[in-house]
């Protein structure tokens, strides 16, 4: 599931999670849902081969990056209609096929 | 502050384990191979080899410090380069210094893989830490995935077109059918590039490089050396690395090279126009436009009209990946980050037979490696130079 993760010390935000801020390396940091989050559609594919059993009967998958307002960059599956320059709001959960739409 | 020069350094013995398609034997067969094939070409013992430089994805949960047990060598310099598509001129660039500094005498850099029906789903699944957390879980699509949004968002960028990139594979593959070590030599028009199955769009099946084993090799040692030996070698004239460049970027639409290429051409004290002959790291052609652009064949988003203005066959006026890179070749994990250079090697050397660069004196190699997330993330290059 795709949470955030801001910085006590320098307020900087990250995703993917780390133990440390990749700013100024302190490791007091606050997690932070990223339900609901505005993003843009950076870039966009449609997988038609995966390397795991469990997606290859759910296949085609439209899926690519989006880009948080605060910075980050996260890989994502995609609705259908979500073009790179879209703006989105992300929604995340445990299933892995959720959405940014 | 500028980097000392590579003199003294010679580069020799290209030598390569031909791939397969699939391998019952493990990476240090692969490896321990090509170290046999360098000893040979060298003509030097297993104990004057006193440096060793290794990559391999397949080897683990061994790294180089296994493998010196595994061959019962003893070096005094070691090096463990998990870089990918970087290893080949970093391998380089770590051997030239030991030797420039008397580290070592001879450093034998060695990279290759196994591959079978596991391996590349098990490399995939771990590839690292980011990708096991926040990519794979999203399709499990692995590099197809990565590099199809590059190339999505590169087409959108500059206005390549699926033309651009079939012009690139089908060089190459012409290029190949020149070469027997090629696992891909079939025939390959612009129309069967432009009508196979889509794997992840804008991605189609000869975008990606087939998995496969094998393994790669060179010897690096002082000039005086391979004088000695009677080596014919080539001269390092400048090489570059860089990891990690431009974290800001929304979507990887440059690499390092733009941060070092003035370094490097400086350093070499030529330019792009002055090179016989370019291989790039292809493990989609959309990256070998990256490194056109990067390394100032021609200005950063006008890759697609470089392509279109050149010919990158073998008797072309840029002779790209003469061997026919990984797309044609097959990528035999990390000697994908060895084959341009090898390939760059004996056309310098005049090893190549049958597809020969006619007059070849200097050649740039690039490499390009380790999508630990969403790019790539080391980036390298060498410009080499007939002695």
């Amino acid at each position: 599931m795709i949470r955030m993760q801001r910085c006590a010390a320098c307020g900087a935000t990250q995703y993917p999670p780390r133990e440390v801020c990749r700013v100024c390396l302190a490791d007091g940091l606050v997690w932070e849902s990223a339900d609901s989050l505005p993003a843009r559609v950076v870039a966009r594919t449609r997988l038609y081969h995966s390397n795991e059993p469990r997606f290859r009967s759910r296949l085609p998958l439209v899926c690519g990056l989006v880009r948080f307002e605060t910075g980050p960059v996260a890989v994502c599956f995609l609705a259908e209609t979500a073009a790179p320059g879209d703006a989105v709001l992300v929604r995340t959960g445990e299933d892995d096929l959720l959405e940014a739409e | 502050m500028t980097a000392r020069s590579y003199e003294g350094v010679a580069l020799c013995c290209p030598v390569t384990e031909p791939y397969v398609r699939r391998s019952e034997h493990g990476a240090a067969w692969f490896l321990a191979r090509t170290l046999r094939r360098l000893l040979d070409s060298g003509g030097v013992a297993k104990h004057d080899v006193d440096g060793l430089c290794v990559s391999s994805f397949t080897l683990h949960p061994d790294t180089a410090v296994g493998f010196t047990q595994y061959v019962d060598l003893s070096p005094r310099l070691l090096e463990w380069l998990p870089m990918g598509g970087a290893c080949g001129v970093i391998a380089l660039r770590r051997a030239a210094r030991a030797v420039q500094a008397g580290d070592a005498e001879i450093v034998a850099c060695i990279a290759g893989d196994t591959a079978n029906e596991t391996s590349f789903r098990d490399l995939l699944a771990n590839f690292s830490g980011f990708s096991r957390d926040a990519v794979y879980p999203y399709g499990a699509g692995g590099p197809n995935m990565s590099f199809a949004v590059i190339a999505d968002a590169y087409m959108r960028a500059t206005g390549a077109t699926r033309e651009d990139f079939g012009k690139l594979a089908v060089a190459q593959r012409a290029n190949a059918r020149r070469n027997p070590l090629a696992l891909l030599r079939g025939e390959l028009t612009l129309a069967d590039y432009l009508a196979a199955r889509p794997i992840a769009e804008p991605l189609h099946l000869f975008d990606c490089v087939m998995p496969c084993a094998g393994a790669d090799g060179f010897l690096v040692m002082s000039e005086a050396r391979a004088r000695a030996l009677g080596l014919p070698f080539l001269r390092v004239l400048g090489a570059i690395e860089r990891h990690n460049a431009f974290p800001d970027d929304p979507v990887q639409l440059r690499g390092g090279w733009a941060m070092d290429r003035d370094a490097l051409w400086a350093q070499a004290g030529i330019g792009p126009r002055d090179v016989d002959v370019v291989e790039t790291y292809d493990d989609y052609p959309v990256i070998s436009m990256l490194q056109f652009e990067g390394l100032d064949f021609c200005a950063e988003g006008d890759g697609p009209s470089f392509v279109r203005r050149h010919d990158f066959t073998i008797d072309g006026d840029v002779p790209h990946n003469t061997s026919g890179g990984q797309l044609s070749m097959g990528q035999a994990g990390a000697a994908g980050g060895y084959l341009g250079l090898v390939e760059a090697m004996r056309q310098l050397l005049g090893l190549a037979d049958g597809r020969q660069v006619a007059n070849a004196r200097h050649a740039l190699i690039s490499g390009f490696g380790m999508i630990n997330y969403d790019r790539g993330l080391c980036s390298a290059a060498a410009v080499l130079g007939r002695a």
